[in-house]
């Protein structure tokens, strides 16, 4: 199998040579024939240590409106500008240098981070925090945001926060006040005229600012660890992740991964799909494409295909495609993944950004295939 | 007899039957509970009992005045358009005969303008409503209006790329609006500092500097920085913040184009110094800022003399070739003429080091002011006709706007709008409160710590001896009458007291104020209402503020214990001042007197010594423990909604 391994390693890297002297690469070719509904990542590119990362566990990054990347990890926030990252961190007012989450005001071009220790708006060079002890923000562990139309979105340990940025004033959404039956909140998406909210154990809460109506998600079966009837709701109630794009709600849980459309669920788990863990930290929609970050890797799947990426016990880079009545493809790739604990992603057309718990690893796309012409044209 | 009067008879005579029944001992431990205080020697009925605000100076009816706000001149400079903010009123007057042509009524107290490139749209910000409004300069009449942020204060017009702008800095909402003029709409609403109060746009429409008065909110141990804000009138984003160190108070900005420089008036502020070091100059000056747009950054420069002092530097205007800048220093009466070829020499020669300390040097000035041109009093905004040739300055509290000739730097006449009010002993109070005459060496007038009559937002160090060691909060002049006494210590029993001979003694060091000038001045103060609050416009409270007006009033706790009545909010910040004037400690090394709440949510910092930056850090911070009111059995929610109902008082 490992003569396989490097003989494949070695056709790509001839390929490769033979891409910058003109001749049809053999990635570009398998690409054109992959006929997948979305790109596939062709390489990797990873940061770590030695390119001013300040520490090895990335937990989120964003390419902003204005081109340039933010990066949220363990020892601050950085954003990279003309190839090289600039540190944000508590020596310039971040209020705690464990970045969890960012989002940005694509009006005003300010960056919220959202923190251990509070939450911090970074508006062109300039830190402004909120803390449960110096504003309304309900808790300080601020696991996630999301901005719809004037209002910021915390999703904290302690309840949902609304901030309106017009007005400055707080409301809180929690067991007390809305059918939510935990108070850690993990995540919150906007969805157009509503808000998905993401509760650790309270399944998914969808409300509607303008009727005030709170419509609570749980899984049917109420097992954690099993989905003993699938696609009849949402996968588990222990939900770490929700994201919503063109009509479609995903949810990540640590049991398997669901999609809501607004009418059906539908619910994956690794042992009856290619999932590749139940351990579903993170997923960025693109199109009706869904990016799933895991503790086993990466995963790209429309629902029906899938394809895989994580890196092998001996570093090497596995992509494993996963077609409906067809065996597993398995291929090996010339870079691989920094590490398979996949924590944030951010994805375009071009390009993949993923957060991983050992550096930052920047995804090339086959270029053949867009995920937005996939969606329209699905 | 009257039977209202034979009731009045009834009632005194039956309360006076149950006080001798009661006893002086009831009434002693009456006073003693409800006040909180041991020592009663202070304390009376009136304390918690007939008080209103309805007799107070300021809910009474007062005089209007002509004051000149902002100013706007037509493209061919023949018509000057002028705000009368406290009449309501937008003037139109001819540059050349000086004559006031025609007035319309604006509401909303209209204050800055701006006009559109072929001089058709006059744009108007109505500080009190909210609003941008539009009139046709032919008709004068309003075509259009757009809500905006609070407290509209300036606009700037410009043209962009993808179209007209106009940017609007919102002084009470902390952020800027900026529009589209076709169709008019609100594009973004971008953050500013704190309290931003001018703007202006290069000439290719590209960025847009907003400068804002007050310093950004921090420790109370920190040298307090404002800042200039640039924006891209285009997106309406965010594309630079530059820090002015040590400085705020700035109230106009201008543009430089040919030299890539951006102007502001600033007060150079050590407020962590002694305030017992006045005499020496240490506390407070006046100067510019200059920013170089190319490099961000920022050089300050002083505008005073060593033993003449240019107090509360506040409109300014750029001559359109660069050559020369105007600024008006309203508590001096005096317009100082800026040779910007001079600072732009003395900037290229001086050191990094000797251009970082140039704010301390009182020798400086000399080397780019060429003149003082004396103004009657309290020059404010200033406006150069598109010539360059006419200096216009609006003298808020003469109702007039004075012309200068730029070449000559001589008078060249007048427009009258009023009389100047001096029958009015709220004017001339006004008058008073804004002059630096009365301070040593003319170094700052009441206004320069108290900005409209409210707060700068900072502390202040009041201690005789080491820095630092006596921080005292700034307490809003708004709404102040009947909540005597004053200071935090609750010493002085009177406004006259406090402005006379105390402030004599510890601020001015010099003689007092004149007694007539004195009763004029309290009478100002106390004719000042509180600040204005955000409510919504049907007045009513919203959800959460009809739960934190609850709160506020409660009597018992969430779990139904009773609250002991002095530890009850509305125990000691009774209604309708929301004090009950006397001093308690609230475990912040007290006892300290009780603020009035009225507009206390645009008053931070919090507690006497400005500790807490918001109103949420009293209870999550400093007052724990049940020290300021029984609240430790509220939950975050509730917290918030206690706050929310605060904002509205």
């Amino acid at each position: 199998m490992k003569t396989i391994y490097k003989l494949t390693a070695t056709l790509v890297a001839m390929g490769e040579i033979l891409c910058f002297c003109g001749a049809v690469p053999i990635g570009a070719a398998q690409s054109s024939t992959n006929n997948l509904p979305f790109p596939l990542i062709e390489r990797f590119e990873n940061f770590g240590a030695k390119d001013g990362l300040p520490t090895h566990k990335v937990h989120c990054v964003l390419r902003a409106s204005d081109g340039k990347l933010w990066v949220g990890t363990y020892g601050g926030a950085l954003f990279r500008d003309n190839g090289k990252f600039h540190l944000i961190s508590t020596n310039d007012g971040l209020s705690h240098r464990m970045v969890m989450c960012m989002v940005e005001d694509k009006r005003t071009g300010d960056m919220w981070l959202g923190t251990m220790r509070g939450l911090n708006r970074y508006s062109a060079g300039r830190i402004t925090t909120y803390t449960q002890t110096d504003s309304g923000l309900p808790n300080n562990v601020v696991y996630g945001l999301d901005i719809m139309d004037d209002t910021l979105w915390v999703a904290t340990a302690a309840g949902l926060g609304a901030l309106n940025l017009k007005t400055g004033s707080w409301s809180i959404y929690d067991q007390n006040n809305t059918v939510m039956h935990e108070p850690w909140v993990y995540s919150v998406t906007g969805a157009k005229d509503r808000v998905f909210v993401g509760v650790w154990g309270g399944g998914i809460l969808e409300y509607e600012p303008a009727s005030g109506i709170f419509k609570e998600h749980r899984d049917p079966d109420r097992d954690f660890h099993f989905d003993l009837a699938p696609d009849d709701g949402p996968v588990s109630d222990i939900t770490s992740w929700v994201a919503w794009e063109d009509g479609v709600l995903w949810q990540a849980t640590y049991f398997g991964m669901s999609r809501y459309d607004g009418s059906r669920w539908r619910t994956w788990q690794e042992t009856k799909s290619p999932l590749p863990s139940n351990f579903v930290n993170f997923i960025w929609p693109h199109g009706r494409v869904a990016w799933v970050g895991t503790d086993c890797g990466l995963s790209t799947t429309d629902g029906n295909i899938w394809v895989n990426y994580r890196t092998d016990e001996h570093g090497d880079g596995i992509m494993e495609i996963a077609r409906p009545g067809q065996p597993m493809e398995t291929r090996k790739m010339t870079t691989a993944l920094p590490n398979n604990f996949v924590l944030g992603i951010w994805v375009d057309d071009r390009e993949a950004w993923l957060a991983t718990s050992d550096g930052l690893a920047h995804a090339f796309l086959s270029p053949t295939q867009s995920a937005t012409k996939v969606a329209v044209d699905q | 007899m009257k039977p209202r009067l034979i009731t009045l008879f009834l009632v005194v005579a039956a309360l006076g039957a149950v006080a001798m029944w009661l006893r002086q001992d009831y009434w002693v431990d009456h006073m003693s509970r409800m006040s909180g205080q041991k020592d009663l020697s202070h304390v009376t009925c009136f304390n918690c009992h007939m008080v209103s605000t309805a007799k107070l100076r300021w809910a009474q009816p007062r005089p209007h005045h002509d004051a000149p706000a902002g100013l706007a001149v037509s493209p061919d400079g023949k018509i000057i358009y002028i705000a009368l903010d406290d009449r309501d009123q937008i003037a139109a007057a001819d540059a050349v005969s000086q004559k006031v042509l025609r007035r319309v009524k604006v509401a909303g107290r209209p204050f800055g303008l701006a006009l559109d490139a072929a001089g058709q749209k006059l744009f108007v910000t109505c500080r009190d409503a909210d609003r941008l409004a539009i009139l046709d300069t032919q008709t004068l009449k309003e075509t259009a209006s757009i809500g905006v942020g609070m407290a509209p204060v300036a606009v700037a017009y410009c043209r962009t790329s993808a179209g007209e702008r106009l940017i609007v800095a919102n002084s009470m909402a902390d952020n800027i609006s900026v529009l589209s003029v076709s169709p008019l709409r609100e594009i973004g609403r971008p953050s500013a500092g704190r309290e931003p109060f001018d703007v202006t746009v290069n000439p290719d429409g590209t960025r847009a500097f907003v400068v804002n008065r007050m310093a950004w909110l921090a420790s109370v141990k920190t040298v307090p920085a404002a800042e200039v804000t640039e924006i891209d009138p285009v997106t309406a984003r965010t594309i630079g913040r530059d820090p002015l160190a040590s400085a705020h108070l700035s109230e106009s900005i201008g543009i430089v184009p040919s030299r890539s420089w951006v102007l502001n008036p600033l007060v150079k502020v050590r407020n962590l110094v002694p305030i017992t070091q006045v005499a020496n100059g240490w506390v407070m000056s006046s100067g510019f800022a200059v920013t170089d747009t190319r490099t961000c950054k920022v050089i300050q420069l002083p505008l005073d003399e060593a033993n003449n002092y240019y107090a509360d530097p506040s409109g300014m205007a750029v001559a359109p070739d660069g050559k020369r800048a105007f600024i008006a220093s309203g508590g001096s009466d005096v317009v100082s003429v800026v040779d910007l070829d001079k600072v732009s020499a003395w900037l290229a020669a001086a050191s990094v080091s000797t251009k970082e300390e140039a704010i301390n040097d009182m020798s400086l000035s000399p080397e780019y002011v060429i003149a003082r041109i004396p103004t009657q009093r309290n020059p404010r905004q200033l406006l150069i006709s598109p010539d360059g040739g006419t200096l216009y300055v609006a003298e808020r509290l003469q109702d007039s706007i004075l012309l200068v000739d730029t070449k000559t730097l001589t008078t060249k006449g007048r427009i009258m709008l009023g009389d100047g009010g001096l029958n009015d002993p709220i004017r001339r109070g006004e008058r008073v409160f804004t002059t630096a005459a009365y301070t040593f060496q003319h170094q700052f007038s009441c206004r320069s710590c108290h900005p409209d009559g409210h707060v700068d937002g900072l502390s202040y160090d009041f201690d005789t001896s080491g820095i630092g060691d006596n921080l005292l909060d700034n307490r809003s002049l708004l709404g102040v009458a009947g909540t005597e006494p004053f200071k935090w210590n609750g010493k002085n029993p009177s406004l006259e007291v406090q402005c006379g001979p105390r402030f004599a003694k510890v601020l001015m060091r010099t003689d007092p104020i004149p007694p007539k000038e004195l009763r004029d001045l309290t009478t100002f103060i106390k004719s000042q209402p509180p600040q204005r609050v955000a409510r919504r416009h049907d007045g009513k409270l919203t959800p959460a503020q009809e739960r934190g007006k609850a709160i506020f009033f409660a009597t018992k706790t969430s779990a139904g214990v009773e609250i002991p009545h002095g530890k009850r909010c509305s125990s000691c910040h009774r209604p309708p001042l929301y004090t009950v004037r006397l001093s308690f400690d609230v475990g912040t090394g007290g006892p300290f007197d009780t603020p009035h709440l009225l507009g206390v949510a645009n008053t931070a910092p919090y507690l006497h010594d400005g500790r807490a930056l918001s109103l949420e850090e009293i209870w999550t911070l400093y007052s724990t423990n049940d020290t300021h009111g029984v609240t430790s059995y509220m939950n975050k929610e509730q917290l918030n909604d206690l706050v929310e109902f605060l904002k509205t008082l």
